[in-house]
């Protein structure tokens, strides 16, 4: 959300910091004994609003792009992708993938803590999907769809063998967000 | 009303050295404040009608603004703090040193993507009064503190509950720039959507501890001061360290949890205040004082007129939400980077009678180098403040999209425009000094 400038930061200390934290462990790898407890649930389940009845006065493709890039990144995403998608259920044209950066594998780590890139990947479709309804043009996040295999589509980076991405800025340390899907005009990566 | 007969009332809280507590300071009651009063129409119908009935023109605040949305499911907030609450587990974890708690529960919000986290000691006169706001209410802002004290007094509360974790988000500087604008308003809006997103979050957490964990009870701002996120401006913010004035104060967490509470700070904010009134010549409604503190409910500090800084907004609905003037120019406010550490430190460290001389001379610094008024010009996304109000252009970079006919000519030089201008105000608010 900030400015990341600052003071020269040095990477092991933070580890360090957490290896003698006696609760840093409950909070990554304890599952929540109540699911109420933990934000997700509710923000996948909710409605989805409506589409917006005007349309916004857009500017080029390329351009829509770029700026639907721009928000993801200001809402925190570290990685975000545009492909085609050629044939979706619903009609759309165009898959937005975003991903966020993972410092433990939320597929692993299951307490609050694991889930946190969940968190905020939620965090940052939820609200751009939102914000593209509000153009006018459809757009929902669509959890069934493979985000691994479209963010290699969109260039992010490539499948290891256990199927994860692995990508050039964060290795395998990354969360593909549910991908969101829309006839929003763009183009591809 | 704090006063409660048969219960022993604490001594009055130290604050720092920007607030003081020279009173009896009654209990706020959640439904005098300005959201409230307005969504009954206490206001008027200007206002009214803008705060119920309106819909933004801009596409980011319909989904980011706790109001003006078209459809309440577009905006996340509504959407997490309408959630239910999870139940508090049965197996609580064991806490030998609250020291070490304490350094987790701040690492915990920092990975959550918090900026600030404190903990204050909880007192009394920081409670809500018990009350319940009017039913259907559209506002996201739910206080439900009437629930939550089910008979007990403020005392049994601070008791029973004696810790208070503020944590919380800093808005984008470079897009703050862009005050009384829509990119203004998205960083304000967008990190207050997270910092709710980190509150719920954190709260379920502590709840998962095996601990209880209540919202909507204490003041953010009382919170905030006594556990050092910053000292109270002239302009009625709470000034940090590293953030400046660009900090929300959303609603803390109040719990049981063992924790060791932070003490108030001195960021020489209160010696900056006596000198600079910057902020009280850039307010376009001239609601920031100019003269001295004043004693309000028992408590001594600069005091806002926030019914003026309130009436301007449904004027100005075609052109911002949020008019954040007063944080923009606070010379406080400036991207967290090492100069900026050095500067507060300076100035934190200096002897206090010396600090006046100091002051004048980061005032001049502040002056010559940012302006004594904030006009620079932001752009982002398709947003530009270099438009002036009322005008359309399109000056994004190699697009080529046909955008219709009313079309202004490209804007000139590097001058941000914000509406409402200072001469076009002093016409229908007075100065109050």
């Amino acid at each position: 959300m900030t400015l990341r400038s600052g003071w020269l930061k040095l990477p092991w200390r933070q580890e360090g910091r957490r290896n003698r934290d006696p609760y840093w462990d409950f909070f990554i790898n304890t599952p929540p004994a109540d699911r109420a407890n933990s934000v997700f649930d509710v923000i996948r389940m909710a409605p989805e609003g409506n589409v917006f009845p005007t349309r916004a006065d857009l500017h080029s493709p390329e351009v829509t792009a770029r700026h639907v890039k721009e928000m993801a990144h200001y809402l925190g995403a570290d990685l975000v992708g545009i492909t085609e998608l050629d044939h979706d259920d619903a009609g759309h044209p165009f898959a937005i993938v975003c991903a966020v950066r993972a410092d433990v594998d939320p597929r692993e780590a299951a307490g609050i803590g694991g889930q946190v890139p969940v968190q905020n990947g939620l965090f940052v479709t939820f609200v751009l999907s939102a914000w593209i309804r509000e153009l006018g043009y459809r757009a929902s996040m669509a959890p069934t769809l493979d985000g691994a295999r479209l963010a290699v589509i969109a260039k992010l980076g490539t499948l290891d063998r256990a199927g994860r991405l692995v990508t050039r800025e964060l290795g395998t340390r990354v969360h593909v967000a549910d991908v969101i899907r829309t006839d929003l005009p763009l183009t591809a990566a | 009303m704090a006063v409660t007969q048969g219960t022993e009332t604490p001594a009055p809280p130290y604050l720092g050295r920007s607030v003081r507590i020279v009173g009896p300071v009654a209990n706020v009651d959640m439904n005098q404040t300005p959201h409230p009063k307005n969504s009954r129409g206490e206001l008027g119908k200007a206002l009214f009608n803008w705060y119920r009935n309106t819909i933004s023109r801009d596409p980011l605040t319909r989904v980011s603004a706790p109001n003006h949305f078209a459809d309440p499911r577009n905006f996340l907030a509504s959407v997490v703090n309408q959630a239910p609450k999870g139940k508090i587990s049965s197996k609580q974890m064991p806490v030998s040193d609250p020291a070490a708690m304490t350094r987790h529960i701040k690492a915990v919000a920092h990975h959550m993507g918090a900026d600030v986290v404190t903990v204050a000691r909880a007192h009394p006169s920081f409670l809500y009064a018990a009350s319940t706001p009017p039913s259907g209410a559209r506002d996201v802002y739910q206080n439900r503190s009437g629930d939550v004290y089910q008979g007990r007094t403020p005392e049994q509360m601070t008791e029973r509950y004696p810790y208070i974790i503020v944590a919380t988000t800093a808005w984008d500087y470079d897009k703050l720039q862009a005050h009384r604008h829509y990119i203004g308003d998205a960083a304000y809006h967008v990190s207050q959507m997270k910092a709710q997103l980190i509150l719920k979050a954190l709260e379920g957490y502590i709840r998962e501890l095996g601990y209880a964990a209540l919202r909507g009870m204490s003041n953010p701002q009382a919170a905030g001061l006594a556990s050092g996120v910053g000292e109270l401006g002239r302009n009625g913010l709470l000034i940090h360290r590293k953030f400046g004035a660009r900090v929300h104060m959303p609603d803390p967490i109040m719990t049981d949890l063992p924790l060791v509470p932070d003490q108030p700070v001195d960021n020489g904010v209160e010696d900056f205040c006596k000198i600079c009134r910057k902020c009280a010549i850039n307010c376009p409604t001239n609601s920031v004082p100019f003269g001295d503190k004043v004693v309000f409910n028992g408590v001594e500090k600069y005091k806002i007129n926030w019914l003026t800084c309130y009436k301007v907004r449904p004027y100005m609905d075609a052109h911002w939400g949020s008019c954040l003037t007063c944080a923009t120019v606070c010379p406080f406010t400036k991207p967290n980077v090492w100069w900026r550490s050095l500067t507060v430190w300076a100035l934190s460290t200096c002897p206090i009678p010396a600090r006046p001389l100091l002051v004048r001379a980061l005032k001049a610094i502040d002056d010559r180098f940012w302006g004594t008024t904030r006009q620079t010009r932001v752009r982002w996304l398709g947003y530009d403040s270099g438009i002036k109000p009322g005008e359309q252009a399109c000056t994004v970079a190699g697009c080529t999209a046909e955008h219709g006919t009313a079309h202004a000519a490209e804007p000139v030089g590097n001058v941000g425009y914000y509406a409402p201008l200072k001469e076009n105000t002093n016409r229908f608010v007075k100065r109050d000094a």
